[in-house]
């Protein structure tokens, strides 16, 4: 299932796209990010992430409305696709099943 | 509302993909404007570092120049031909380009052939990473350095092998005795054995061509040559010849070995930092010594010493172990100091060697970063004024396009496709340049060769390197001088093209200005440069060392002339022969040689505490060199310190002022304990008199404190001071005298100012090198000059035109031009002056005596920069000042 593949960063990123949901544009995601993760996130690396995952078809985006503060440029909203959403879930399954086979003395250890 | 940083915005236009910069950029400005209330500088610098981190491979656009350039051979074939036409069609300004770009490119060659040389040294030994030399430092009792030596003492090779694991392998080299090979019946005198320890082939690299580097050394009279000592023993058809096992015998001094060829190595290669064509194993040096002798650890530093290490190590760990071994080895030395403090190790990584190293006795003169420096950032420099030059050149041609480029817009070609056009005749310049260049650097190079005592080669058969650097630098220079051009005819607007030249505004200041005042600069600093090594090779020149230095010739002695005296009387028998004198040292050498002293303040002994270098001479010394005593006696001719056992002490007087004698009188007379004879003791004696200072070692030292013992058991040379008239019959009695006391070798003797001159050879190089660069870099400015005033011209015709209509005057009108240009040399000027001083002011402080940069140093660079220009741009101001306005005002 090599077509799932996901980064960390870009798991991350596709995650907090979901749970934006509709209200997901480069701001709003990076903000989201930074709150609930408390890391810092660079602009370039989190436009890197989205454009590199809306070329894999997890993201779609569509252009929104512009405002002033934006100096009249509009808002890139993204959203993600069924595809994106199999690889969310792939990705989990895939990590639940590697803690499943963790003996449980070693997490007992933790 | 705060505006986020403009220059930020431009970088992200210009880099980021069209159809996300909308939003990215959107998304940025709607951050920044939360974050600017709480500090504006906060908020710029973050966005400025954002956009940079935005410079994504997959946000950024692709470069398109490269991607049209292959694919669009139609049009790329109609640039050449239309880039050939205008080539060939302007010769004047393509023959300024192609020479500017030639000489530009054929120094910076030539400069990269040397720096890849220099830098190359001892690199192609396979454990060179692991190689260290061995140096022992020396201090003074007062704990200062007193010498570094690149040679170690015969003991510590062998200690340091068996002592610490990490030291794998261990050599040393030592050149015994020069002795004379013997092959049946041919001899060969004198020649240069170096014997070495067997770890030498594990050591470093040294290919064999017969025989092998394992078994080469397995028998004690075991001698390996090289290529050329084989062909000079052998003759050239060495290799049919079956040498290996032939008997050589080597006889030094009455003492004769056989010797068997095991083995031929290729030639060193001239990277390396030394030379040997003999290697003998050190075992037979040992049996001839005996053991004890090469036991030592202290002095007798003769051993060229060697290590390899583990791989890996930290030569510090070696050195850390210093005071351990210097403990465990010596303890105290005999005036009762721990021999710790009085010595210090070095473990000198073998391929930094040749660059930084300058100690007491290299094997062979080392070359110097400094150089390598200075020779980089030059030949860079001029590359860069020959890019400028074009730039400048291709740019002042744009009145002649004008009209072209008007309707290539007008069909429809976009600004991308004109810049491949203008890039394409930049690579049509560059591709008739470059060969040229190389044809001139190869002209140059034996020259090169010869002052810089190199081999390099211009071989691209054997160099694919090199071949591939050309290529890439080819096409550096072609993007460097071609692409402001290009972007800058490309920019042009369609309306202001069509109309013609009159549109252009060109008296602004604008990047052109800014490229002139660069070439200016690396001129003016050049020419700075040039001044001050000028300046102090003529205050080298002209200043007094101290001692007579022009008529005197010194001949080394033989160990065969055992009767010193009559030798002399000998010598001074030719009329033209007025002194003679016997000395350990000359001056020009080092005062390497030094012992401890005792000096008898009151009655009482106390040590002397600074370094007092000495040397032996007889009671000649000073009338031959024409040196001043100030203050008590010469030697007289009886003394002798051996066979007396008192001491008989001249000093300097910077020896006097150091023991507390401002007056040399007062010192004449008082008591002085030196030396280290034989009997390990002082010599007590009086200080009989006070010599004027003089320079025995060269400018760039200090004069020291020294000593001059009267007495003989050392003199290796004889001075004589001869009338320069008739100096082939001075030298025929040389030789007949020579023949009578020694007829197995014949007198070496060398000029004293020739030695003079040597001690300043790097400087004198560097000179001459400068020289050459200051010329290239004011020919190339000149040339650029040119087309830059044409260009002007061309831009302000009709300026002129109104101008001598209302009434100016030819030379006001001239003045209006030239002006210009002497403001660049003035901007020029106050930016390379500062750096160049910077530069040069460290240069002089390897002079302890130098000339002092003077104000006219620093004028002279303004000055001449100046004269150049009013000379260049002349001919074509004038012309231009004295045009008649009915031409150039009107208009079609």
């Amino acid at each position: 299932m090599k077509d799932f593949q996901l980064g960390e960063f870009e798991e991350i990123v596709l995650l907090t796209v979901a749970i934006l949901n509709d209200e997901a544009y480069g701001v709003s995601i990076k903000q989201e990010i930074e709150e609930r993760l408390k890391r810092s996130v660079s602009v370039g690396a989190l436009q890197s992430a989205l454009r590199r995952m809306e070329s894999k078809g997890f993201l779609i985006s569509n252009l929104g409305e512009a405002s002033s503060v934006r100096g009249g440029k509009r808002k890139r909203y993204f959203n993600i696709t069924d595809l994106g959403k199999k690889a969310l879930a792939y990705a989990r399954d895939t990590r639940n099943q590697l803690w499943d086979a963790i003996p449980d003395f070693v997490l007992k250890m933790i | 509302m705060i505006a986020p940083p403009k220059f930020a915005n431009r970088i992200l236009e210009t880099f980021c993909r069209e159809e996300y910069l909308e939003d990215i950029q959107g998304d940025l400005e709607e951050e920044f404007a939360m974050k600017a209330p709480a500090s504006t500088l906060k908020a710029r610098i973050w966005y400025f570092l954002e956009v940079l981190k935005l410079l994504r491979p997959n946000l950024i656009k692709h470069f398109q120049p490269f991607i049209h350039l292959i694919h669009d051979t139609t049009m790329f074939r109609n640039y050449l031909k239309i880039g050939f036409r205008n080539l060939t069609k302007y010769k004047s300004s393509t023959l300024i380009n192609v020479l500017g770009l030639t000489v530009g490119i054929a120094a910076f060659l030539l400069i990269a052939l040397f720096v890849k040389d220099e830098i190359s040294y001892d690199q192609h030994h396979l454990h060179a990473e692991d190689v260290y030399r061995l140096t022992v430092k020396n201090f003074d009792q007062d704990g200062s350095l007193s010498r570094q030596w690149a040679f170690a003492s015969a003991g510590h090779a062998q200690r340091f092998k068996s002592d610490y694991p990490e030291v794998t392998h261990a050599v040393r080299f030592f050149p015994w005795a020069f002795p004379d090979l013997r092959i049946g019946e041919r001899v060969f005198p004198g020649e240069m054995v170096v014997f070495a320890d067997e770890d030498v082939f594990d050591t470093f690299t040294f290919p064999f061509i017969i025989g092998n580097p394992e078994s080469a050394f397995d028998e004690v009279k075991s001698l390996v040559l090289t290529e050329s000592s084989a062909v000079r023993l052998f003759g050239s058809d060495w290799q049919s010849k079956d040498i290996l096992g032939k008997s050589i015998e080597l006889s030094r001094d009455g003492m004769e070995a056989p010797f068997q060829v095991t083995g031929v190595m290729h030639d060193m290669p001239e990277q390396q930092h030394f030379h040997f064509e003999y290697l003998a194993p050190i075992q037979f040096v040992e049996q001839l010594f005996g053991k004890n002798a090469m036991n030592n650890v202290t002095g007798n530093y003769n051993w060229l010493t060697y290590l390899r290490l583990q791989p890996g190590t930290n030569p510090e760990i070696i050195e850390d172990r210093k005071d351990e071994f210097f403990d465990k080895y010596v303890g105290k030395t005999s005036n009762g100091l721990p021999a710790k403090d009085g010595y210090d190790f070095e473990l000198q990584p073998l391929t930094s060697i040749h660059l930084h190293s300058n100690l007491e006795g290299e094997i062979e003169s080392n070359g110097s970063i400094e150089q390598i420096y200075i020779f980089s950032i030059v030949g860079i420099l001029l590359l860069l004024v020959a890019c400028i030059n074009y730039m400048n050149l291709a740019t002042s041609q744009f009145s002649r396009r004008m009209k072209e480029i008007g309707v290539r817009k007008v069909v429809g070609a976009r600004k991308i496709s004109l810049i491949h056009q203008f890039l394409t005749e930049s690579f049509i310049i560059n591709f008739v340049a470059f060969p040229l260049a190389i044809i001139l650097a190869w002209l140059a190079l034996p020259y090169l060769n010869d002052f810089m005592d190199k081999t390099l080669s211009l071989d691209f058969i054997q160099n694919v390197d090199l071949f591939a650097g050309l290529i890439i630098l080819m096409l550096a220079v072609t993007l460097m001088a071609g692409l402001y051009p290009a972007t800058f005819m490309a920019k042009i607007h369609l309306l202001q093209a069509l109309k013609g030249e009159s549109a252009i505004r060109s008296n602004k200041w604008n990047f052109r200005y800014w490229l002139v005042t660069f070439q200016y600069a690396v001129t003016i600093g050049l020419i700075f440069t040039l001044a001050v090594i000028k300046g102090q090779m003529q205050f080298i020149n002209n200043s007094d060392p101290g001692y007579q230095k022009d008529q005197i010739v010194h001949l080394w002695m033989s160990n065969k002339i055992q009767n010193l005296e009559v030798f002399k009387y000998e010598l001074l028998q030719h009329p033209d022969i007025n002194k003679a004198t016997y000395a350990s040292r000359v001056p020009t050498g080092r005062l390497a040689d030094s012992w401890g002293a005792s000096f008898f303040r009151n009655d009482s002994a106390e040590q002397v505490n600074f370094r007092l270098p000495f040397i032996l001479a007889d009671e000649d010394f000073l009338s031959t060199f024409e040196i001043p005593l100030i203050a008590g006696e010469n030697f007289s001719k009886n003394m002798n310190m051996s066979q007396d056992s008192v001491g008989y002490y001249l000093i300097n007087r910077t020896a006097a002022e150091a023991l507390g004698f401002s007056n040399p009188r007062d010192i004449v007379g008082k008591k002085l304990s030196y030396g280290n004879y034989n009997d390990q003791q002082l010599r007590a004696g009086r200080i009989l008199g006070v010599t004027e200072d003089f320079h025995f070692e060269s400018l760039h030292s200090e004069i020291t404190p020294m000593i001059i013992l009267k007495d003989d058991w050392k003199t290796r040379k004889i001075c004589l001071q001869v009338d320069t008239k008739d100096i082939s019959s001075v030298l025929e009695h040389i030789e007949s005298t020579w023949a009578q006391f020694d007829m197995e070798s014949s007198p070496q003797y060398r000029f004293l100012d020739e030695i003079f001159a040597e001690q300043y050879q790097a400087e004198e190089r560097l000179s001459t090198m400068i020289t050459a660069f200051t010329m290239m870099a004011i020919f190339i400015g000149c040339l650029g000059l040119i087309g830059m005033v044409g260009f002007i011209i061309s831009t302000r015709y009709k300026e002129i035109g109104v101008r001598k209509v209302l009434g100016a005057s030819a030379g006001s009108i001239a003045m209006i031009i030239a002006e210009q240009f002497l403001i660049l040399v003035g901007i020029a000027f106050v930016a390379s002056i500062p750096i160049a001083y910077y530069f040069m002011s460290g240069w002089l402080n390897d002079f302890v005596y130098h000339v002092n940069i003077s104000i006219w140093f620093i004028l002279l660079p303004a000055l001449v920069a100046m004269t150049i220009t009013v000379f260049t741009i002349g001919y074509q101001t004038l012309k231009a000042s004295m045009i008649n306005p009915v031409e150039c005002l009107q208009d079609e």
